[in-house]
């Protein structure tokens, strides 16, 4: 063999899959660590203060077979969807409308920006006040948690948006509505979904928190009520099955932002 | 056409200066006082020095930007002078723009991006669908259909572009560039094809070039800008008979001497 041909040899990528194998075991031992450390931890502080992880599975599988843990897991997706479609709607309608009508931005942008520093939660009694006591107060502490990260994306989206582009598309004819669907949509989609990643997961929390000052049902009345009558393994469950409630709609959303910005060269050749 | 009739455009003492900004020198005009018209047509090429205002001025003319001053009509209507609002950009596809840089969709396929304008205009069918599949197979495209603008090269983008525009038939066609970053052979190439194109249709052609040989091959005229600020630095009637042979248009005897007068006002 020639001296070239051997420094092709070389220059050949080796394969990496062993790479791809040691991330999925490096993965799978780092989850027993954790287990095992909360374990202990729980051995250690007693049955009061925390629940091992044994005991918490048995108590999720008696849970979902008696339905009572579906049942608290709907009401509270249920919540979350409803005030996530309302603040998300909202959140990109808006820039939307204000995209036509620079003046009236102007104006109102300064108290928009203003009011995202209001501490949302500490509106909820305000919310029970005004709205009672049933979803309404909820709806509004997920929806107002979940406008906020849409709007001031999908708004920061808007305002980078290529004029070129939309000149563009204005000379080849494209109504501004068209423009709008087209042009605008498909930049500030990166942008949108950036959000969606801070969004959903607060879309849950503020539900789960919502149901622990108001109502009978839900994740959040789950694991509050726990804790009232010293049930520490509930509230453990209750906290376990909300991060995979969690960790599942964050997958699902991977997925979507995959398809939908699968024309990126970055999504695709990089693993995030 | 009689010499009485009116112009097609007519661009008549144009001013454009852009708005200043903090920190920087009082805002300079990049185009004073320039003049010129175009007949029914007519295939124009423009030649300047770069940053004399090329792009400035087709954006003015395709009322993508405002003029600052004096006027533009196109046939007959005058385009607004310093109010940007009432900008009616492509003229309601009366004007089509090759741009300087592509400006494809990026999240749109090749074919997608071709087929934009007449998406836009609800003139998708069969018959236009076919047009554009020529068109795509006719400058090389064929087989790139489904890639995506980052997964073209410069040159690639550059003729996707071309047929963006060409695929909806716009009467009046702005070219700032077309064929620059081409390889020489793919440049004459489709030189021949938009003289052959031009040839049929009789479009109106104004076409920007940095190449003085490009100017006088496809050109009936060919004016030279100056330097910012941008007038009219010379204007030459390409004598040239056509149909013009590309390949072999630097052996008419009409050829160097063009060459040479446009070259001592190009600077
Ligand atoms: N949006 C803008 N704001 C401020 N100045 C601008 C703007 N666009 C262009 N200019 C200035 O106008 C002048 C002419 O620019 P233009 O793009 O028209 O040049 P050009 O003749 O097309 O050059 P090239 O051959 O390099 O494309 C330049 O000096 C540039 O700095
Ligand atoms: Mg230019």
């Amino acid at each position: 063999m020639s001296t070239t041909q051997s420094a092709l040899d070389l220059a050949e990528p080796t394969p990496v899959r062993w790479r791809q194998y040691a991330v999925t075991v490096g993965r799978i031992l780092l989850a027993l660590l954790l287990l095992a450390g909360w374990k202990v931890g729980a051995d250690v502080a007693g049955p009061l203060y925390a629940a091992d992880p044994v005991k918490v599975a048995r108590r999720i599988i008696e849970d979902t077979a008696s339905g009572t843990l579906l049942r608290h897991i709907y009401v509270t997706l249920r919540l979350a969807t409803i005030g996530f479609a309302i603040g998300c709607g909202f959140g990109v309608v808006l820039p939307f409308l204000l995209r036509r009508l620079p003046r009236l931005t102007a104006a109102v942008e300064p108290y928009i920006m203003a009011s995202v520093g209001v501490p949302k939660y500490a509106l909820v009694p305000l919310f029970i006040l005004w709205f009672g006591i049933d979803d309404a107060p909820k709806l509004w502490l997920v929806g107002l948690l979940v406008f906020y990260p849409v709007f001031i994306a999908v708004f920061a989206g808007i305002r980078n948006v290529d004029r070129r582009l939309i000149n563009m598309a204005r000379v080849v004819g494209a109504s501004e509505a068209a423009i709008s669907r087209e042009v605008v949509w498909n930049s500030l989609l990166p942008f949108f979904f950036a959000s969606l990643r801070i969004a959903l997961p607060r879309a849950i929390s503020a539900a789960i928190i919502a149901e622990f000052l108001v109502g009978n049902e839900g994740l959040g009345f789950l694991i509050e009520n726990s804790r009232q009558n010293f049930d520490t393994t509930g509230v453990f469950a209750g906290v376990v099955v909300s991060t995979a409630v969690v960790l599942v709609i964050n997958g699902v959303l991977v997925r979507l932002d995959r398809y939908f910005n699968a024309w990126r060269p970055v999504d695709r050749d990089m693993d995030i | 056409m009689t010499a009485a009739a009116e112009p097609l455009l007519e661009v008549r003492d144009l001013g454009k200066r852009f708005a200043g900004r903090a920190g920087r020198d009082a805002p300079a005009w990049v185009i004073q006082g320039l003049s010129f018209s175009v007949n029914e047509g007519e295939f124009l090429t423009i030649i300047g020095p770069s940053g004399s205002g090329k792009t400035t001025l087709l954006n003015m003319i395709a009322q993508i930007d405002v003029a600052s001053s004096g006027m533009v009509r196109f046939q007959s209507q005058p385009a607004p002078i310093g109010d940007p609002k009432a900008l009616n950009p492509g003229l309601t596809c009366k004007i089509g723009y090759v741009t300087q840089e592509d400006n494809l969709l990026p999240w749109r396929t090749t074919l997608q991006n071709v087929l934009f304008p007449l998406k836009v205009q609800g003139r998708l069918n069969d018959e236009t669908r076919a047009h554009a599949e020529t068109l795509i197979k006719a400058v090389g495209l064929a087989g790139f259909e489904k890639h995506y603008p980052h997964e073209l090269s410069g040159g690639m983008r550059k003729r996707a572009s071309l047929i963006r525009t060409l695929v909806y038939d716009p009467p009046v066609i702005l070219m700032d560039e077309p064929f620059g970053p081409l390889d020489a052979q793919t440049r004459v190439q489709l030189q021949e094809d938009l003289l052959r194109l031009w040839n049929l249709g009789r479009k109106t052609i104004i076409f920007v070039t940095h190449d003085i040989g490009e100017a006088i091959a496809l050109g009936d005229r060919t004016l030279v800008l100056s330097r910012a600020p941008a007038r009219v630095a010379g204007e030459h009637v390409i004598t040239i008979p056509r149909p013009r042979d590309i390949r072999g248009i630097m052996g008419h005897p009409d050829f160097g001497t063009l060459y040479q007068s446009i070259r001592a006002q190009v600077q």
